[in-house]
């Protein structure tokens, strides 16, 4: 009998587990299908972006973009109102990846923080002007890694993996690539909708599907485009007091106002990790590419390419958490790292001359 | 042709041989039916690679081990860490399904039988597999089978596989959130009967070793009415897919060229973590069978069959094999411990491949997943944990291994077994029973470099109260050269004396059959070493 009762209450508290799982599982469903359905609330940034684009539910899509710079615009299949929704989400997760503006960031951002540790790290970062980058007069910008001309290239090989990986793929590859983050799953909203928003910019900016444009990815710059001087770290610290500590920092740790972050953290717990590709001594010319061609703000493309490159080898030398794959010592040894490094370099003077502020931009 | 007579005279001498065929078969059909599941489940969920290759491994492996290992209740075939370990290993270097990946897996099993092989050729290797201690076994069983349930949440809720492979208990906890916000709602449902009606068929004695195949069974039902009312494009569930192209055998050849060394060569170490974690489950598997059923068989002949076996599986598209604990279990729950049984299991199972595999191509993968879960929880038995925790050494060893499991990948967790294992014997040795009676220090246990620290600081404790001491080692076991020489340099100080408390005649006699046991075992190990010179 009392055998009898062990069996029964084993299964009563296996159905009871599957049955909460169960109706938590549809209880998200459902919260995330009202998100879906709901009105989005634009960032200002998009609210512009979007609106100078034309973006509205209708039969067939003109970019105003394209008919202001060359007097001519095809008109392409339309937008529904749900595919409308997905891309105003979309251009929001990529110009507040962390929530800041969003009232409900777990909802109305599809959690994306929960891919990203430390609490700077956003897409507009990177891909600046919320993914597509224009200089004044409209032109987009070499090396300026435009969403758009990302999705326009469709598949492409991994440089380093040799795997054939779709625009989804690469756009989980970015949370650990370009981040101390983690991938979210392929059929995740939040894919869904970067797509969504990027295959948009590719039909307003004019992009032709499977074609190389400049803005792409970045315009690496390897050792042998400069004048083999070697990178120096000395010479990565001056600049860096020079051209970077006034937004990001005298120890690169980022700056925030107001619990919105000013300029992103270059080095510590909110920084990318050593196994990202941003890392200089795992990848020497991806970091160097995108300061040459994106920084610093409003004065681009005037580092020289050495320059660009003693920046990124100073700055990766900074202490930053460990990679996923190097193991739970490598992460203690960082995170140690990081928590005495800090206080060591005030104490010790270190940081003094660093303190010092920074020439005017 | 043969005469009614001559046919009657063959099943006369069959009923002599084997009185209860019929009985075996029986046996061996559960056990196919049994199998079936896992080893498709094995290779896709686990692995990576198409679901011939688990088929294959229970087929020709479990051919292969039952004619090289004379065990009785030795079943092989595919295993779940071994399966779970290639996909560890091969995730990084290749996208899973695909034919690179495959002839890396097929690599990949191959070195890892070579490795075997290295470790029963070079008898001390093969014998520091018995050093490895129970709790540092379970431990990793426990690990593994957690690591299992982890790793099938994603396909439990209908979510594609994530290719991310580190920090199994973060990532654990992202695809449990994952599967709450985005998993397919008809995928849980399918998992959840399946988990549901294995359970309970597990709670009726008679019904226990069908409850797997009652869960995919009822599984399948749900998802074909799913199918039927609603339409696959609308449920989205993956299903096994077409096995009919499998025949009998299919031949192979592991990937070697000159473009794929550098990954061939990045992947030894996973190739060392299969040869190992194979071996550690078929001599652990083994030894504790033996003591189940009381009897005796030399792990090395199970090793050498493991090795051969998976030197030449991955010419038949087929996984490494090892023992299976749940297969052994279930054949020793039987009560029939035979070869005839295991491998007509094997036979069993190429019937049903080659005439259901319409049937079996229907089966949903998150029903296949739930039984992963299942056999995972199954591994995590707390009957044969508890008795680790009466002992805070045990319980260290054991929560290190399992951790490391956890927290390091597998071939880390087999180094932390291995260091935490010897560890634990070397502490063991190293304190010795040491008790003082006036001026009398009696060691008990063994004087070796380790423990001398130890036996020292007591010594010169004696030396300073007493002024003198006498050392007695009647009762130790075992000295090594440093102890001899650090008793013979007592003994030169002239302020100790040593003391064997045997008695002459006791230690005459004890020396004799040493002498005698000596000369037996170099005579054994000449007669062993002819008769393998005749065979090969």
């Amino acid at each position: 009998m009392r055998m009898l009762t062990g069996k029964f209450t084993r299964i009563v508290l296996l159905l009871l587990f599957l049955g909460g799982l169960y109706f938590l599982a549809t209880h998200k469903h459902r919260q995330r299908e009202e998100t879906r359905q709901a009105p989005v609330v634009l960032t200002p940034g998009c609210a512009d972006k979007l609106g100078r684009y034309g973006l509205a539910s209708a039969d067939y899509y003109q970019s105003p973009y394209l008919l202001q710079r060359t007097r001519t615009s095809m008109k392409v299949r339309g937008y529904s109102d749900e595919d409308v929704r997905a891309i105003q989400r979309g251009c929001n997760i990529v110009d507040d990846t962390q929530g800041t503006l969003a009232k409900d960031k777990g909802l109305e951002r599809w959690n994306t923080t929960r891919f990203i540790r430390g609490s700077h790290a956003s897409c507009d970062h990177c891909h600046q002007g919320i993914g597509d980058k224009q200089d004044a007069a409209g032109n987009r910008l070499k090396g300026s890694l435009s969403l758009g001309a990302s999705w326009a290239m469709a598949d492409m090989y991994d440089r380093f993996t040799g795997l054939l990986l779709p625009y989804e793929l690469r756009q989980m590859q970015c949370y650990i690539n370009s981040s101390n983050g983690y991938k979210p799953n392929i059929a995740d909203d939040v894919i869904r909708d970067v797509t969504a928003y990027s295959r948009f910019l590719s039909a307003a900016l004019g992009l032709k599907i499977g074609n190389h444009y400049e803005e792409q990815g970045i315009d690496e710059i390897a050792a042998s485009a400069t004048p083999k001087q070697g990178d120096d770290y000395v010479r990565g610290a001056a600049l860096y007091r020079h051209k970077c500590q006034g937004c990001h920092g005298p120890q690169a740790f980022g700056t925030e106002a107001n619990g919105r972050v000013v300029a992103p953290a270059l080095a510590g717990p909110n920084a990318w990790n050593m196994q990202s590709r941003n890392y200089f001594h795992y990848v020497s010319t991806i970091l160097p590419g995108f300061i040459c061609r994106n920084m610093p703000l409003g004065e681009e493309n005037t580092l020289s390419n050495q320059e660009c490159r003693d920046i990124a080898y100073y700055i990766s030398n900074l202490p930053r958490p460990a990679g996923d794959r190097q193991g739970p010592l490598m992460a203690l040894q960082q995170q140690m790292l990081m928590a005495v490094m800090p206080p060591l370099m005030r104490l010790t003077g270190s940081g003094r001359s660093i303190e010092a502020p920074a020439p005017e931009r | 042709m043969k005469s009614p007579a001559s046919a009657a005279k063959y099943k006369a001498l069959l009923g002599q041989r084997w009185p209860n065929l019929s009985g075996h078969l029986v046996v061996g059909l559960t056990l196919a039916l049994v199998t079936l599941p896992q080893a498709v489940a094995f290779s896709v969920t686990l692995a990576g690679v198409p679901p011939h290759f688990g088929i294959y491994a229970a087929i020709w492996g479990v051919l292969f081990c039952t004619m090289l290992n004379p065990s009785r209740i030795f079943h092989g075939g595919p295993n779940t860490a071994m399966s779970a370990a290639i996909g560890v290993t091969l995730l990084p270097i290749a996208p899973p399904f695909g034919a690179e990946y495959m002839g890396y897996a097929l690599t990949l099993g191959l070195m890892a039988g070579l490795i075997q092989l290295l470790i029963y050729l070079i008898r001390p290797l093969s014998r520091m597999l018995d050093l490895i201690s129970e709790p540092v076994i379970n431990g990793m069983i426990c690990g593994i089978g957690l690591f299992l349930i982890f790793k099938s949440l994603t396909t439990f809720g209908g979510l594609p596989f994530n290719t991310e492979v580190e920090w199994p208990l973060w990532i654990a906890w992202q695809s449990f959130l994952a599967v709450l916000e985005i998993g397919n709602i008809h995928a849980i449902e399918i998992g959840s009967i399946t988990l549901i009606t294995c359970v309970i068929a597990r709670q009726f004695e008679p019904l226990r070793n069908w409850a797997i195949l009652f869960g995919i069974a009822a599984g399948t039902l749900y998802s074909e009415y799913l199918s039927a009312t609603r339409g696959l494009q609308n449920t989205l569930v993956e299903q096994i897919g077409n096995l009919s192209s499998i025949g009998p055998v299919y031949p192979s050849l592991p990937l070697f060229s000159p473009e794929t060394m550098p990954d061939v060569v990045a992947i030894v170490p996973g190739a060392i973590t299969l040869a190992l974690l194979g071996l550690f489950q078929t001599v652990a598997a083994m030894r504790r069978m033996n003591r189940k059923v009381g009897g005796y068989s030399d792990s090395r002949q199970a090793i050498f069959s493991d090795a051969v076996c998976n030197c030449l599986l991955p010419f038949l598209s087929s996984l490494p094999t090892c023992a299976s604990f749940n297969r052994m279990w279930l054949v020793h729950q039987l009560g029939v411990h035979s070869r005839v049984a295991i491998a007509s299991s094997a036979l069993w199972l190429l019937l049903l491949v080659l005439f259901l595999a319409k049937l079996i191509a229907i089966i949903p993968m998150p029903a296949m997943a739930a039984v992963i879960m299942l056999l995972g929880a199954n591994m995590i038995n707390w009957e044969d944990i508890k008795p680790h925790f009466k002992d805070r050494r045990e319980a260290v060893v054991f929560m290190g291994s399992f951790l490391s499991v956890l927290f390091l990948d597998l071939f880390g967790a087999v180094i932390v077994g291995s260091v935490l294992a010897v560890a634990y014997s070397k502490w063991e040795q190293a304190h010795p029973n040491i008790s003082v009676t006036g001026n009398v220090l009696s060691v008990r246990g063994s004087i070796y470099y380790g423990s001398l620290p130890v036996i020292e600081s007591m010594y010169h404790g004696v030396i300073e109260r007493e002024g003198s001491a006498v050392i007695d080692f009647s009762q130790c076991y075992y000295i090594d050269q440093e102890g001899i020489r650090w008793l013979a340099a007592a003994k030169a100080g002239q302020k100790a004396s040593l003391a064997d408390r045997r008695r002459i005649e006791s230690r005459r006699e004890l020396e004799r059959r040493e002498a005698a046991d000596r000369k037996r075992a170099s005579g054994r190990r000449r007669k062993r070493d002819r008769r393998q010179r005749s065979e090969f």
